[in-house]
């Protein structure tokens, strides 16, 4: 059909204020995916809504598409089939409310995974640093409705289609490089605060612990922090546990800095 | 999606080459930036192509949504089952359709589910009986007279839709079609009493407006159930 926008420009206005979340996701995705990273799918209270994320970048509409790795992880336990498979340089993709709270608990874990995470859903926003891409729908549009009349499924689409775009300029695909050294600190070369799972539970006797980080498995100084239960996050600094990061909070840029 | 007979290059196939537009192209090409505004602005134009096409469609299939609503209330207050199927991404759509109308966020829940939920079933039948019988195959076991099913499709021309819609058909069940495209095969079929299709040949802009086509009938059918009962 002839384009309808043109003869309703009020709709120019409505429904696009994540058009740039939108554009840095795909972006990012699309980066993701070139250095061979799987998305994995998840959406506990909707998991139609995460097998459609699947199916669109596993088998593209658009005959002549890559196909893409996405997989839908669903059932219980949730934070632990994710644990198992996600691997460093992954995204985690979720499609559900802010309050969910194994999104939220698998999201905090995410940088010790070495996954980008992205959060499409409605009604109120999830917490700032909660997730790297948030693409949130209108909100003025109930949220108890968004699974429902295809505004969640449009963000998706999009996503899905403007990761394709970025295929088309090779020279973008790459991760830019970092910032270069300068001055007596630097926050990448002092190895601040850095967020790690812990992999085995330790005693009151253990001095280190078995931690997974974004860049694999280490051992760690766990003397300032006590015994460790396995799963908890501490940040780690100069490859000591510092300080054990509670339940409910991200692992924010200001967390990070605040060492 | 996932109809073997999509056209390639739907209205917003995100292939175009839109190399002319970058000053550094392939591999020379360092700055994202203008490539994100570029991605920002086709965003804008897909999200008011979405809500504008699913406008549209409200508008031009109010007549046969609201009939559809009668027959279904009708076939609810008596204790019919709704039955939602589709393939690949709108097999996803019509487990979502099936859970609105079961769970709903609001007023009665109403017996529906969706064909495709049972992956058990869905390869026990394509391994034995092949898949163009998935759906006809569990209706058969599953659906009484007096049942009804919504069959969800982009091309209007998934086989084993058609065939369990015959089958509905043969069997007193009423069937709901929903297509894109111009309809297809399944729109015209002389199975399907109420058909609602989304005049699009953008596979995702289809399946954007079909949620909110399900969602409308969804609410109307709600809406009928109150009136009865008042």
């Amino acid at each position: 059909m002839t384009d309808p926008a043109e003869s309703t420009p009020t709709w120019a206005v409505e429904g696009a204020d994540d058009a740039d979340d939108l554009a840095a996701a795909s972006l990012a995705l699309a980066r993701r995916f070139n250095a061979g990273a799987t998305m994995w799918c998840v959406a506990p209270q909707w998991p139609e809504q995460a097998r459609h994320v699947a199916v669109e970048f596993v088998h593209p509409v658009i005959v002549g598409s890559r196909a893409l790795p996405a997989v839908h992880v669903g059932g219980p336990g949730l934070v632990d089939a994710l644990r198992a498979l996600v691997r460093p340089g992954d995204v985690l993709c979720a499609v559900s409310p802010a309050d969910d709270r194994e999104v939220a608990d698998a999201f905090r874990r995410a940088p010790a995974w070495g996954a980008l995470t992205m959060w499409i859903g409605a009604g109120p926003r999830p917490a700032v640093g909660a997730a790297d891409h948030v693409l949130w729908s209108d909100p003025e549009s109930d949220p108890a409705l968004a699974p429902y009349d295809g505004s969640l499924s449009l963000r998706y689409h999009m996503l899905w289609e403007l990761t394709h775009v970025c295929f088309d300029h090779p020279g973008l695909l790459t991760e830019p490089e970092g910032e270069v050294c300068e001055g007596p600190v630097c926050i990448t070369c002092s190895d601040e605060g850095r967020l790690a799972e812990v992999v085995a539970a330790t005693g009151e006797l253990d001095a280190e612990a078995t931690v997974r980080t974004g860049d694999g498995i280490e051992t760690v100084d766990t003397t300032l922090v006590g015994p460790l239960p396995a799963g908890a996050l501490v940040l780690v600094h100069a490859g000591s546990a510092i300080t054990v990061v509670d339940e409910g909070s991200h692992a924010s840029p200001d967390l990070l800095g605040s060492t | 999606m996932s109809e073997p007979n999509e056209p390639a290059g739907a209205s917003d196939a995100p292939a175009e080459n839109t190399a002319f537009l970058y000053p550094f192209i392939d591999s020379e090409e360092r700055d994202p930036g203008p490539l994100l505004v570029d991605l920002a602005a086709s965003a804008r134009a897909k999200a008011v192509l979405s809500k504008s096409l699913a406008a549209a469609t409200i508008e031009a299939t109010s007549g046969a949504v609201s009939a559809a609503a009668r027959a279904m209330s009708e076939r609810f207050q008596r204790g019919g089952v709704l039955y939602t199927f589709g393939n690949g991404g709108s097999s996803s759509d019509a487990a979502s359709v099936a859970a609105l109308f079961s769970r709903p966020p609001s007023g009665q829940a109403l017996p529906a589910r969706c064909l495709t939920e049972d992956p058990a079933i869905l390869t026990a039948l394509g391994n034995d009986v092949g898949f163009e019988l998935v759906f006809a195959r569990q209706l058969i076991a599953h659906a009484r007279s007096g049942d009804m099913c919504i069959a969800m499709s982009t091309s209007g021309g998934s086989k084993n839709l058609l065939v369990a819609a015959d089958e509905a058909r043969k069997r007193g069940v009423l069937v709901v079609a929903m297509a894109g495209y111009d309809g297809g095969t399944l729109a015209r079929s002389p199975s399907v009493d109420h058909s609602l299709v989304v005049r699009s040949d953008s596979v995702h802009r289809i399946q954007e407006s079909q949620a909110a086509l399900a969602m409308q009938l969804w609410r109307t059918v709600q809406l009928e159930l109150t009136r009865k009962a008042a």
